[in-house]
C-alpha cells in the first residue's frame, strides 16, 4: 500500500505542476485576446493530434467526414495518419532532445553538472557533415565514378551503411573528446564544470561558425552554409523510404534517428543500472564519500561518464544533420538543443523512460505552438508555456515541504523517548 | 612546476598585466580610429553585463539569467517609448526597473523557493526570450522588429574639454550616454564593494556565509539585494542594445551577450576594474572581426578573432586553478617540514609502550 | 545577587537525528568568573551554547540575563544582550582585514559609506584597551591561528560582550599561545565579565576555571567550584555510564604484526596538523582500542590508514607491504575492512537499496559479475544471506534502507565489512547511535572475529566499550599517542586522565 501511495505522490506532483503551468500561461493567452481552453486544445492538437483534431477529445478519437460517402467516421486518433500526424513531427524533433537529455543524465549521474551539450553537439555535427560529403566524393574519385546516380545495387547499399556509420562514429568521438576536456580539468584541477562547459560551449559554437563561414563554406548564399551531404550519407526519413506508403509519416523527416535514440536509451539504461561501470557512476553521484570509502575509482568514473556524455551529444548532432538538415547552416547551434536537453533531463528526474516522455511532450508543445493558427497567437506561446511548466515542476521540493508541514500540523507531535538519546 | 608558479605568483601576475598592456597599446596604434571607437561601443553591454555578473557572484550567487534580464531591458526600453513621445531616459529607467524586478523575482525563486539555479536561469531566459516576441506581436502588432520613428535615441555626449585633446579626445568623447554610464558604473560598483556597508556585507556573504550570519547579517536579504542590483545593471545593458544604436528592438537582440558577460566576469576574477579592461578586450575582438569582415583584402577570418577572448578565458580558468593547487601543495609541504622537526623532540616526551614480552 | 547568566530547563530534541541534545538543563554563571562547561563531544555543551547564542532555538526553557528573562532567537538578539561567542571553527572572512572583520555588521558609516579611519582607530583603541595588540590593516588569511583567535575575541569585545563563550579555544593553539590566552581570560573575568569555557581538557579546567559544570548525554551531571574537585573526579563524571557492558572474553593470543603505522603526519581539511607523529602496531588476534575525546585526530588517522586521506609523511604497512600511497581498492584487496564512524554518509548510500549498498566492496569479485554486467541475482542472494545472519530487522532485499533504524543500518555495514573474512578491520565508533541489542551483537561479532585471528583497531569515545573489548588501549590526544596501556594499568581513571591531556609520567610513574 505504501508503494502505491508513493507512486501516486510521484505522479501527482509533476501533474499538478504542469496544470499550474498551464493555468499561469492562460494569463498570457487571455492577454492575447483568446480563450485559454480553446487555445490549449488547439495547442495539443497541433502538437500531438491527427488531422481534424480540434478539441481535447479529438486526441483520442476523431471524427472525419469521409470524402466519398459524406458520412462521419470515427477513427482512433493516434494511429489515424491521413495526411500525416503531428506525433511524427514531434518524435522527429524529440530525437536530438532525447539524445542530449541522455547525455546530460549520464553526466549528472556521476555528479558532474556539465551543460556542455551544445558545444559537443555542434562539433559532432560538423564532423558528420564533412564526412558526409567529403568521403563519398573521395570514394567516387578513387573509383572513377562520374555520375553518383549510377551507383546502384550492392555498392550503393554498402556505401549507405558505411558512410553514415563512419560519420556518426566520427561525431561521437569528437563529442566525447570535447566533453573529456571538462572532465579532465575537473579531476586534475578542480575547475568547476558548470563554468568550464559554458566557456567551452561558446568556443565550440564560435569555432563552428567560423568553419561554416569560411573553410567549409559551400556557396555565396547570404547565410553561410556547408556543402550538402551526399545521398549515401543521408539517413532517409521514413516518409521517403521503408514506410513511404504509410501516411502517418508524411510531412515529417522522422527516420532511423528515433530508432537510434531508443536503442541508445536502452543501452544507457543497461549501462547505468546493470553494469559494473554504471554502478560505479551511480554510487559516485551525491555519495562521493561512500564511493571513495568503498574503493570505487571515482576519477575514472567521472572521465568515463564525460566521454559517454560527449559521445551522446555528438551523436545528437550527427543524427540531426544526417537525418534532417543535411547541411550545417550558420545559426544551427543557436537553437539551444543542448540546453533543452539539460532541462528535459532534470524534469525527467534522470529516469530514462521519463526522458522519452518529457522529450516528446516538449517537442510536441513547441511544434504545436508554431502551427497554432488559431486567433493569431504568436508561436512563442509554446515556449512560454514550457518555461512556466518547468518553473512549477522544479518547485517540487517546495511543494513537498509545504505538504509535509500541513501534515505535521494535523498529526500529533511524537513523544520524546529518552531511550533515543543513545547517540548525541 | 606547481611550486614555481606559486612562489613566483606575484611576479608572474605583474608580468602578465604588463604584457597585456603592451599588447593593448600596440593594438591601439595599429587600428584605425573608428575601430577603436566601435570597440568601446561594443564593449558597453559586456561591461554592464559583467558588472551585473560579478556583483551577484561576489554575493555568492552565480547569475545565469543575465541574458534574460538584458533582453527584457532592451524590450521594455523600446516598448515604453513606443508612440508615447517620452524622453528616452524614461525608457532607460523603465529598463533598469524591469531588470531589477526580474532580478528580485529570480532571487526569491532561488533563495526562498529553492528552485535549482540552472533550471531557474534557463527557464527564465527561455521565458523572456519568447515573451518579448509574444508581446511584440500581441500588443504592438510588430513582426521581428519593434520600432517607431518617434522614438528618440539617447543623446550622444561630447565631453566639453576632453574632446579637444589631440588623439585621446576623439577616442574618449562623443559616445552614447550609456557608454559613459557604463564607465561610471565601474567606479560606482567599485565604491559599493570596497567602501560601503552594503558592499562589505555582500563580500562577507559571498566569501564566508557563516561569518556573516554569526554577526547578525541577514544573508538572504543581502543576496536578494545583490541580485536586484545585478538585474538593474543587466537592464541598463539591454537599454543600450536597443536604444543605444538603432532605437529599436529586435527579436533575440541580446544574442548571447549575457553569457559572454559572464565569461568576462570570470576572466576578471569578479573585480570591477579588471572587468572594464576585459570587456574592452572582448569588445575589441568583436569590433576587429567586424572590421575585417568588411575588408576583402584581409584574409583572416573574423570569426577566429572573436574566438580569441573565449579561448583566453578558458586559459584563465586553468591558470587560476593551477594557482590554487599550487598553494595547497605549498601548505602541505610547510606542515610536514614543521612537524618533522618537532616530531623528534615531542617523541621523547611520550613514554614508549610498555614492553610486550612477559 | 542574580547570576549574570541563568539558563533554566533548556530542552532541545533534534527530530532529524532523533537526538535529545539538551534534557532539562539548568546552567548558571556568576559575573566575574570563569566557568568551564565540560563533557565529551556530543555531551550537549555546544548545543547549549548555540542556543544561548541564538543559532538554535530550544523546545522549552528560559534564559535570564542579570535576572531578567530574555528572548534569543537569532545571533542579533544574543549580541544585543551582550553575549559573544568565539566558535571552534573561526567565522572570519579570509580576505578582509582585521579591522574589517571585527567591525563586520557594525561598521561606522555615513550614508552607507564606511569611515575607514574611524574603523581602524576604533579597533586600535579596542586592542590597546584589552592588551591584545593587533595591526588592523593585516589580512586575516595571513595571520597565525592564535592571532586569528585574538581577532575573534576582539570581535566579541567590540560588541561589549559581558558574557563571552569560548568553544574549545585551545584546540588550535601552541602552548605559548595557550598561556597568553589564559592571561586574557583572567583579565576579562577580573573586569566583571563572565567567561564560559567549553572544553574537554581537564588540565585547562583546573588551571583557569573558577567553577565547572559537567554534562553527559544532554544532561548536567554535576556542578561545583573547581577548588572542590580533583581531576579524577571530573574524569569520572565525564566518562562514566550507568550501563556497564560486560562481554565474555577470553584473553587474547596475539600473533604477528598486521598493521604498522610509523611516524605519521596527517593534515586535516583546513591544512592544519591533525596527526603530528603517530606510531602504532596492531597484531593478529588482538583488539587494539584507540581511546580519546572526539576531535583529537582519530578521524584523520583512520582515514589515513583506510586510504581516504592523503598522508603527508610517514608510512603505513599492512603485512609488511607499504600501503602509504595505495588506493582504497588495493588496501581492501589486501584484506583490510573498515567500519566507518559515519554510516549515513560514508558507510552507506541511503539513496539506493540494500543490495547495492552491500556489494560496494565486492562488485568486482568474480561471483558478482559476468563480464561487464553485474549479477544482480547473486547480489540479491548475498543480501538475503547477510540479512538472515545478522538478523537485520525490517530490511527487505531490493528495498531502500533510508527508513531503517540506526542499529540495523550499522548491522548492514558490519555484515558487509566482515563478509570476505578480512585480516584487519578498523571499527570506528561501531556502536554509535545503536540500540542495546544491536550493540551486544556487534560487540560479540568483533570478539568472534578477533578470536578467529583478525587484527582489530577499535576507535571509540565510549570508555566502557573500549574497556570491554580491547586487549590493549592507546590514548590519542591532539594528534599524538599519549600512551598505550594494558593489564593493571588499564582502567577508566587512567584512561580518562590521558584522554584529557595529562602526561603519562604523572600518572603511571610508579609502575614504570
Amino acid at each position: 500500500m505504501k508503494r502505491l501511495r508513493q507512486i501516486i505522490e510521484d505522479f501527482s506532483i509533476p501533474t499538478i505542476a504542469v496544470i499550474l503551468g498551464l493555468v499561469a500561461s492562460s494569463f498570457f493567452v487571455v492577454l492575447a485576446g483568446v480563450s485559454p481552453t480553446e487555445t490549449f486544445a488547439r495547442l495539443f492538437c497541433e502538437g500531438f493530434g491527427s488531422r481534424g483534431c480540434e478539441t481535447f477529445g479529438d486526441l483520442l478519437f476523431v471524427e472525419i467526414e469521409d470524402e466519398d460517402t459524406g458520412l462521419f467516421v470515427t477513427h482512433f486518433a493516434p494511429t489515424y495518419g491521413d495526411r500525416g500526424h503531428a506525433l511524427a513531427l514531434a518524435l522527429e524533433q524529440a530525437t536530438p532532445l532525447i539524445l542530449t537529455a541522455l547525455s546530460a543524465t549520464v553526466a549528472f549521474k556521476v555528479g558532474m553538472f556539465s551543460i556542455g551539450m551544445d558545444g559537443q553537439l555542434v562539433l559532432g555535427a560538423v564532423v558528420a557533415t564533412v564526412i558526409g560529403y567529403a568521403l563519398p566524393n573521395q570514394i567516387y574519385l578513387w573509383a572513377g565514378v562520374e555520375d553518383p546516380e549510377m551507383v546502384v545495387g550492392l555498392p550503393l547499399i554498402m556505401m549507405q551503411i558505411f558512410i553514415p556509420t563512419l560519420a556518426i562514429s566520427g561525431a561521437m568521438i569528437t563529442g566525447a573528446f570535447y566533453s573529456w576536456i571538462a572532465g579532465f580539468l575537473k579531476i586534475k584541477l578542480n575547475v568547476n564544470e558548470l563554468i568550464s562547459t559554458i566557456v567551452l560551449n561558446a568556443i565550440a559554437v564560435q569555432f563552428v561558425g567560423y568553419l561554416i563561414n569560411f573553410p567549409l563554406r559551400a556557396d555565396l548564399n547570404n547565410v553561410g552554409r556547408s556543402e550538402r551531404i551526399d545521398d549515401t550519407a543521408w539517413l532517409i526519413p521514413f516518409s521517403r523510404a521503408i514506410f513511404e506508403d504509410i501516411d502517418w509519416f508524411s510531412g515529417s523527416r522522422l527516420g532511423i534517428g528515433i530508432v537510434i535514440a531508443v536503442i541508445m536509451g536502452i543501452i544507457i539504461w543497461v549501462f547505468l543500472w546493470r553494469t559494473k561501470a554504471g554502478y560505479e557512476q551511480r554510487m559516485t553521484q551525491g555519495a562521493r564519500k561512500f564511493a571513495v570509502f568503498g574503493g570505487i575509482p571515482a576519477e575514472r568514473a567521472i572521465i568515463r561518464a564525460m566521454l559517454i556524455s560527449g559521445a551522446l551529444s555528438g551523436l545528437a548532432g550527427a543524427v540531426q544533420i544526417l537525418g534532417v538538415e543535411r547541411r550545417i547552416v550558420d545559426g544551427f547551434a543557436s537553437s539551444g538543443i543542448g540546453f533543452d536537453g539539460v532541462l528535459i533531463a532534470i524534469l525527467a528526474k534522470e529516469s530514462i523512460l521519463g526522458i522519452f516522455i518529457v522529450g516528446t511532450l516538449f517537442a510536441g508543445l513547441k511544434i504545436g505552438s508554431i502551427n497554432l493558427q488559431f486567433g493569431d497567437i504568436p508561436r512563442q506561446l509554446g515556449s512560454m508555456i514550457i518555461a512556466l511548466i518547468i518553473l512549477f515542476t522544479s518547485m517540487e521540493d517546495f511543494f513537498r515541504d509545504w505538504i509535509t508541514r500541513i501534515r505535521l500540523r494535523f498529526s500529533p507531535i511524537r513523544d520524546v523517548t529518552p531511550e533515543k538519546s543513545k547517540d548525541v | 612546476m606547481l611550486e614555481f608558479i606559486s612562489t613566483h605568483q606575484k611576479t608572474l601576475q605583474r608580468l602578465l598585466i604588463i604584457g597585456g598592456g603592451i599588447l593593448a597599446l600596440l593594438f591601439l596604434f595599429a587600428l584605425p580610429q573608428n575601430v577603436i571607437k566601435s570597440s568601446i561601443r561594443l564593449s558597453t553591454p559586456f561591461l554592464l553585463g559583467s558588472l551585473a555578473a560579478l556583483i551577484a557572484s561576489r554575493a555568492g550567487v552565480l547569475n545565469l539569467a543575465i541574458e534574460g534580464k538584458m533582453l527584457l531591458g532592451a524590450f521594455i526600453a523600446v516598448a515604453v517609448l513606443y508612440k508615447t513621445n517620452l524622453d528616452p531616459w524614461v525608457g532607460v529607467l523603465a529598463a533598469t526597473i524591469s531588470g531589477g524586478l526580474l532580478g528580485t523575482i529570480f532571487a526569491v525563486l532561488y533563495l526562498r523557493i529553492r528552485i535549482n539555479l540552472v533550471i531557474l536561469a534557463l527557464a527564465l531566459n527561455l521565458f523572456v526570450a519568447n515573451a518579448t516576441v509574444f508581446f511584440m506581436r500581441v500588443w504592438y502588432d510588430s513582426y521581428g522588429t519593434l520600432a517607431d520613428p518617434s522614438i528618440q535615441g539617447l543623446p550622444t555626449i561630447d565631453l566639453p574639454i576632453i574632446q579637444d585633446i589631440p588623439v585621446a579626445g576623439t577616442i574618449l568623447s562623443g559616445y552614447n550616454a550609456i557608454v559613459y554610464i557604463g564607465w561610471l558604473m565601474v567606479i560606482v560598483i567599485w565604491l559599493i564593494l570596497e567602501r560601503t556597508k552594503f558592499g562589505r556585507h555582500i563580500r562577507a556573504v559571498g566569501e564566508n556565509k557563516e561569518a556573516a550570519e554569526t554577526v547578525g547579517i541577514n544573508v538572504t536579504r543581502v543576496q536578494i539585494f545583490a541580485l536586484t542590483l545585478s538585474g538593474m545593471l543587466a537592464g541598463i545593458a539591454g537599454a543600450f542594445l536597443s536604444l543605444g544604436v538603432l532605437s529599436q528592438f529586435l527579436e533575440n537582440m541580446s544574442a548571447g551577450r549575457g553569457w559572454i558577460a559572464l565569461t568576462v566576469a570570470i576572466f576578471a576574477l569578479n573585480r570591477p576594474l579588471p572587468a572594464f579592461f576585459t570587456s574592452l578586450f572582448f569588445g575589441a575582438a568583436e569590433a576587429i572581426s567586424l572590421y575585417i569582415a568588411r575588408q576583402p583584402e584581409i584574409t583572416i577570418p573574423p570569426d577566429l578573432i572573436s574566438l580569441l577572448p573565449q579561448v583566453a578565458t578558458l586559459l584563465a580558468l586553468i591558470a587560476v586553478a593551477l594557482r590554487i593547487r599550487g598553494s595547497e601543495v605549498m601548505k602541505r609541504r610547510a606542515f610536514v617540514q614543521q612537524f618533522s622537526q618537532e616530531f623528534d623532540d615531542l617523541k621523547r616526551k611520550i613514554i614508549p609502550p610498555p614492553p610486550q614480552e612477559t | 545577587m542574580a547570576s549574570a547568566l541563568e539558563m533554566r530547563g533548556i530542552t532541545k530534541f533534534f527530530a532529524s537525528s532523533s537526538v535529545l541534545a539538551s534534557n532539562n538543563v539548568d546552567f548558571s554563571v556568576q559575573a566575574g568568573t570563569v566557568h568551564a562547561l565540560v563533557g565529551e563531544n556530543g555531551a550537549g555543551k555546544t548545543t547549549l551554547m548555540n542556543i544561548l547564542y541564538g543559532l538554535i532555538s530550544p523546545d522549552s526553557g528560559d534564559i535570564l540575563i542579570d535576572g531578567q528573562t530574555v528572548k534569543i532567537t537569532h545571533p542579533d538578539d544574543a549580541i544585543r544582550n551582550k553575549i559573544g561567542m568565539v566558535h571552534q571553527h573561526f567565522k572570519l572572512v579570509p580576505s578582509f582585514t582585521i579591522a574589517e572583520n571585527i567591525m563586520l555588521g557594525i561598521e561606522p558609516s555615513q550614508m552607507g559609506f564606511i569611515n575607514r579611519t574611524q574603523e581602524a582607530d576604533a579597533v586600535r583603541k579596542l586592542s590597546e584597551e584589552f592588551g591584545l595588540p593587533v595591526d588592523p590593516t593585516l589580512r586575516v588569511q595571513d595571520l597565525s591561528v592564535g592571532m586569528q583567535q585574538r581577532v575573534e575575541i576582539l570581535k566579541s569585545l567590540q560588541r561589549d560582550a559581558r558574557i563571552l563563550i569560548l568553544d574549545e579555544p585551545t584546540a588550535v593553539l601552541t602552548p605559548q599561545e595557550v598561556r597568553e590566552l589564559y592571561v586574557i581570560i583572567r583579565r576579562l573575568a577580573d573586569e566583571g565579565r563572565s567567561v564560559i569555557l567549553i572544553t574537554h581538557k581537564l588540565i585547562e579546567v583546573i588551571e583557569i576555571a573558577d567553577h565547572l559544570t559537567v554534562m553527559r548525554r544532554g544532561q548536567v551531571v554535576g556542578t561545583d567550584d573547581v577548588k572542590n574537585v580533583t581531576v579524577k573526579e571530573i574524569a569520572n563524571l565525564m566518562v562514566g555510564r550507568e550501563v556497564i557492558l560486560t562481554v565474555d572474553r577470553k584473553p587474547a593470543t596475539p600473533g604477528q604484526v598486521v598493521l604498522k603505522v610509523e611516524k605519521l603526519l596527517v593534515a586535516d581539511n583546513n591544512g592544519l596538523p591533525a596527526i603530528t607523529g603517530v606510531d602504532l602496531e596492531v597484531r593478529e588476534g588482538e583488539i587494539l582500542g584507540l581511546a580519546g575525546v572526539s576531535g583529537n585526530g582519530q578521524t584523520e588517522l583512520i582515514e589515513a590508514i583506510a586510504g581516504t586521506r592523503q598522508i603527508d609523511s610517514g608510512h603505513v604497512y599492512l603485512f609488511d607491504t607499504d600501503i602509504t600511497t595505495s588506493t582504497v581498492k588495493t588496501r581492501r584487496n589486501k584484506s583490510m575492512a573498515h567500519i566507518p564512524e559515519d554510516r549515513m554518509t560514508t558507510g552507506l548510500n541511503l539513496r539506493t537499496n540494500i543490495d547495492e549498498n552491500i556489494v560496494v566492496t565486492m562488485y568486482d569479485h568474480d561471483e558478482y559479475h559476468n563480464g561487464n554486467l553485474l549479477r544482480y541475482g547473486k547480489i540479491r542472494d548475498l543480501a538475503r544471506t547477510l540479512i538472515q545472519k545478522f538478523n537485520i530487522k525490517s530490511a527487505q532485499v531490493g528495498e531502500g534502507i533510508s527508513t531503517l533504524s540506526g542499529g540495523n543500518l550499522q548491522k548492514i555495514v558490519v555484515a558487509r565489512e566482515l563478509e570476505g573474512n578480512p585480516k584487519f578491520i578498523i571499527a570506528n565508533q561501531p556502536t554509535r547511535g545503536v540500540d542495546v541489542g544491536s550493540i551486544e551483537f556487534i560487540h560479540q561479532t568483533l570478539i568472534d572475529t578477533r578470536d578467529a585471528g583478525t587484527a582489530v583497531l577499535l576507535v571509540s569515545v565510549e570508555l566502557d566499550e573500549i574497556l570491554a573489548l580491547s586487549d590493549r588501549v592507546a590514548v590519542i590526544y591532539e594528534g599524538q599517542i599519549m600512551g598505550i596501556l594494558e593489564g593493571d594499568d588499564l582502567n577508566k581513571e587512567t584512561l580518562g586522565l590521558l584522554m584529557a591531556g595529562a602526561n603519562i609520567d604523572d600518572i603511571v610513574g610508579a609502575t614504570l
